[in-house]
């Protein structure tokens, strides 16, 4: 038996030699092996070696940390005298989730690479014995201890050649992270909930971080990425109870897929900071820009935030101050279709209207985008509403309404390319009705801008603090999901057919439609009331008088009466003048929004500082982000938040009540938006006691504030 | 009408969630009823006055293997047994799981053992390993007789499947009582816990 062996042994280490490997031991769902990197050792020089483990499918075994369960894999080593080896040089692993738990490991053909320094006086000729006891668990359902005794035999030489590893250990040490610094980063804890963050050089589209200290991060929760105002930001979750030796949050950070990655520039490195204590928002579940990290989650993350962003963008359809721009060119549309029958548009014209339309609100989704993103890469604090906190924003916006309700009345008639366009355009495009509806889809998105959305705060939260390209993408999902209805309609006319006969209704509906336009100038003014003040507001309504005046007498001028044509000529100037006198772009806005939002009944006016303090002195707050503009604020503010029910629950709570208004510009509120990751207002967030935060939605009712209240 | 309905429910979906409880030692137990394997209702709250330790075990687990080969597991029972301390060994294995065992076969193989817990019960559905969020067996815990966890965490610093270990390995759990007996607080509460995952159903 000895003998048997002693030859078998003689044999192995002559293969050995030839080969630079060893023979491979098969274990449990296994082959392991020590392996090295070139084909001799050479004195003085270190030698690069590793133990390989070819898991059978779907087994795995663990890294150096091993999550929830498992143990890592160890290697004992039994060096001649003069070698010493160095640690296990860790690749990165992969998350592998089991139920609720989660381990770090390896599957597949995997090298954990080791460092051997060699003696410098060893003689050249003879052959050395590494060996090494590798202990291991590898798990697929159960879980199997598995080990070997291993060994690899190596000649000495003045020089060595790569051996056939050498590609696998190149392979392998692209793997291994390194320690990093990152551009200002910084850790801070709070409560359990830790945050990472850092100023990437480039792009940052997936992070995943494995801790290298046990009992410190907890591997199965969710690890959210969030692009903050100071970086990129890892949201992780400490184990409990948070140990008090976790001062330092020292790990592995994969970017964008790692290593395997590096064409689409993935990396890892391993970072160590020092873990203070700080502000770290909680991560609600309302809260949508959470990116999940691994197992392309982030992708997944990605698709809904369109789907999202498409539903938003069909609902805005709905909303009163779209809907009756959409409504007439359907109308008009119709006319067409079902009037003259000899004087039919072809089907493939109306698909060009629709298509037209669609390219119209899609253009304007994106040039939004890409104003919004270039005003944000220029440093510039705005939020989607930023438009309405400028009071020429307001004011045009109500002389467009005016106007149009104006039209709706009849008083004269224009193409809705030919308001946008300069006058000398709108005769060519009268005749242009393609033209006229790509404009009417870019009006479509002008008038959408008051009229947030429930789901558009939560999509354009997420579009912005992404990465351009995914930012652009969203925004144009949104146009896409405005523009379905109307594209679905040209393309099958089956479906207009479908809609009521045209007849004198269409005329009442018609001016029916100019009571909400009214209604909306009304409101645009009330806003702007706030920001210029009752003489602005003043100004701004002679100006709509002296609009309304031009008009009329315009469309004298198109009845034949040519000469009302300088009455109006004569008037609009004077009109425009009065309209921005007082709101142009020189002109200062009143800051009078807070004051007057913060008095109503037992309402402060809100401040980080006054909030911490309350937070602080043991008081539940709730904080209302508002502003003037916002119809889904107004709504949520009368209808619930100022409900007897919802007061009284607020007083027996004793909650502060806080309001933040962002009629205008405020960059303190913007930077608190942006820690809930949201760029537009309504948001409404309550403090508990302990200081721990419940983001409520953004269309609120009775029921959930007093839900909310009742956890505290 | 039908638009308002459609996003309030969409909102709702979105309503904050509470997070997954965690008890931390310190903090009270997590109140659970189990059926335990001869089908008698068992709750935490009727055991109060007393020490209770929790085990998580999977008979198939090598690392469970470890500490009921060396019979290690065995005389930490008979010894806390008869301190009077609540042994309950619990196994949360998903009856959809090929490691699971019928409550006969989970009784069998205690006996086999020679085993000496005071209560053994399966949670199939692992509503109780979720709410101590037990990860791996062995997982222990020790709860004192006011109801509060005062230990969570491993059954010793010994990390491996090797019966050989056991000896120089320091208990944990050993240790936790021979503080609480000598009225000190426990100077490792809390502690990574290695063995098998337990096999929640999903």
């Amino acid at each position: 038996m000895t003998f048997l062996l002693r030859i078998y042994l003689a044999v192995a280490l002559l293969l050995a030699a030839a080969t630079a490997g060893a023979q491979s031991v098969r274990v449990d769902h296994a082959e392991a092996e020590l392996v090295a990197a070139v084909d001799a050792i050479v004195p003085g020089q270190p030698l690069s070696v590793g133990l390989v483990i070819r898991h059978d499918p779907h087994w795995h075994t663990y890294w150096r940390i091993p999550g929830d369960s498992g143990l890592p894999t160890t290697i004992d080593w039994q060096l001649p005298a003069g070698f010493a080896a160095g640690p296990i040089e860790w690749p990165v692993p992969k998350r592998l989730p089991i139920g609720p738990l989660m381990n770090f490991g390896f599957e597949g053909e995997l090298l954990l690479p080791v460092q051997l320094a060699v003696p410098a006086d060893i003689a050249p000729g003879q052959t050395v014995q590494l060996k090494a006891r590798a202990d291991w668990l590898i798990c697929k359902e159960v879980c199997i201890p598995g080990g070997a005794d291993l060994q690899l035999a190596l000649p000495v030489r003045a020089s060595a050649a790569p051996s056939r590893y050498a590609g696998l250990f190149a392979g392998t040490r692209a793997q291994v992270p390194q320690p990093t610094t990152l551009e200002a980063a910084s850790a801070t804890i709070e409560d359990g909930r830790v945050r990472l963050v850092y100023r990437p050089a480039s792009l940052v589209q997936q992070l995943e971080f494995f801790p290298i200290e046990e009992a410190r991060i907890e591997p199965a929760a969710a690890q959210t990425l969030r692009a903050d105002a100071d970086g990129t930001a890892l949201y992780l979750t400490a184990v409990q109870p948070v140990a008090a030796e976790f001062t330092r949050l020292k790990g592995v950070l994969v970017v964008n897929g790692g290593p395997a990655a590096s064409d689409k520039g993935g990396w890892a490195g391993e970072i160590d900071l020092p873990l203070l204590a700080g502000v770290v928002p909680q991560m609600s579940a309302s809260v949508p820009a959470t990116v999940g990290v691994g197992g392309g989650a982030a992708a997944v993350t990605f698709w809904v935030a369109l789907a999202g962003a498409f539903v938003g963008g069909l609902i805005l359809n709905l909303m009163p101050c779209v809907f009756p721009v959409l409504s007439l060119k359907l109308l008009s549309l119709m006319q067409h279709q079902r009037t003259e029958d000899e004087a039919r548009l072809p089907h493939a014209s109306l698909r060009a209207h629709g298509g037209a339309f669609a390219a119209g609100v899609l253009l304007c989704f994106v040039l939004l985008a890409g104003l919004l993103i270039g005003l944000r890469a220029a440093g510039e604090q705005l939020g989607w509403g930023f438009q309405l906190q400028t009071p020429w924003v307001i004011a045009a916006l109500t002389l467009l309404f005016f106007l149009i309700g104006l039209n709706l009345f009849g008083a004269f008639e224009f193409s809705f390319g030919g308001a946008l366009a300069s006058s000398g355009a709108a005769q060519r495009l009268q005749g242009d009705r393609l033209s006229g509806s790509f404009a009417t889809g870019v009006l479509a998105v002008v008038v959408a801008a008051p009229c947030t959305a429930p789901f558009m705060g939560a999509a354009l939260g997420y579009a912005v603090t992404q990465p351009a390209p995914i930012a652009l993408a969203v925004f144009a999902m949104l146009g896409v999901g405005m523009a379905t209805p109307y594209v679905a309609l040209t393309s099958m006319p089956a479906l207009l057919g479908r809609l009521p006969r045209p007849g004198v209704w269409m005329l009442r509906f018609k001016q029916v439609m100019a009571f909400p336009m009214f209604a909306t100038c009304v409101w645009l003014l009330w806003v702007l009331s706030q920001q210029v003040g009752v003489d602005g507001v003043a100004l701004v309504l002679g100006g709509l008088v002296l609009a309304a005046l031009a008009a009329w007498a315009f469309g004298l001028s198109q009845a034949g009466a040519r000469r009302w044509r300088w009455v109006a000529l004569a008037t609009a100037p004077l009109a425009l003048y009065a309209v921005f006198a007082m709101t142009g772009p020189g002109a200062a806005p009143a800051r009078g929004g807070l004051a007057k939002a913060g008095d109503a009944a037992g309402w402060q006016p809100w401040s980080r500082s006054a909030q911490e303090a309350q937070v602080a002195a043991g008081k539940p707050v709730f904080v209302d982000f508002t502003a003037a503009w916002c119809v889904t604020c107004q709504a949520n503010k009368r209808l619930v938040l100022s409900s007897e029910t919802v007061h009284a629950a607020f007083d027996r709570h004793g909650v502060t009540l806080m309001r933040a208004d962002w009629t205008n510009r405020n960059d303190e509120i913007t930077r608190e938006l942006a820690r809930f990751n949201r760029n537009g207002v309504p948001l409404y967030v309550l403090y508990d006691r302990g200081g721990a935060t419940y983001v409520l939605p953004e269309l609120l009712t009775e029921r959930i504030v007093l839900d909310a209240l009742g956890r505290l | 009408m039908l638009r308002r309905a459609f996003l309030a429910t969409a909102l709702f979906a979105a309503a904050p969630l509470p997070a997954l409880a965690q008890p931390s030692p310190g903090q009270a137990a997590p109140a659970f009823t189990l059926t335990d394997l001869d089908g008698r209702k068992v709750s935490l709250a009727e055991l109060k006055g007393k020490y209770v330790v929790l085990e998580w075990t999977n008979p198939s687990c090598p690392f469970v293997q470890k500490h009921y080969n060396s019979g290690n597991m065995q005389s930490l029972q008979r010894r806390y047994a008869a301190e009077g301390v609540q042994w309950i060994v619990i196994n949360s294995t998903a009856a959809s799981h090929p490691e699971y065992l019928k409550p006969a076969e989970q009784k069998e193989w205690l006996r086999k053992q020679g085993a000496a817990a005071t209560i053994a019960a399966l949670d199939a559905d692992g509503t109780v390993g979720l709410a101590y969020a037990a990860k791996v067996t062995p997982h222990m815990y020790v709860i004192d007789p006011n109801g509060v966890l005062v230990y969570a965490g491993a059954i010793d610093d010994k990390r491996s499947a090797n019966p050989a270990d056991v000896k120089s390995a320091n208990n944990f759990v050993v240790q936790a009582f021979a503080e609480l007996r000598a009225g000190k607080p426990v100077t490792a509460p809390s502690t990574q816990a290695y063995g098998c995952t337990i096999k929640y159903g999903s």
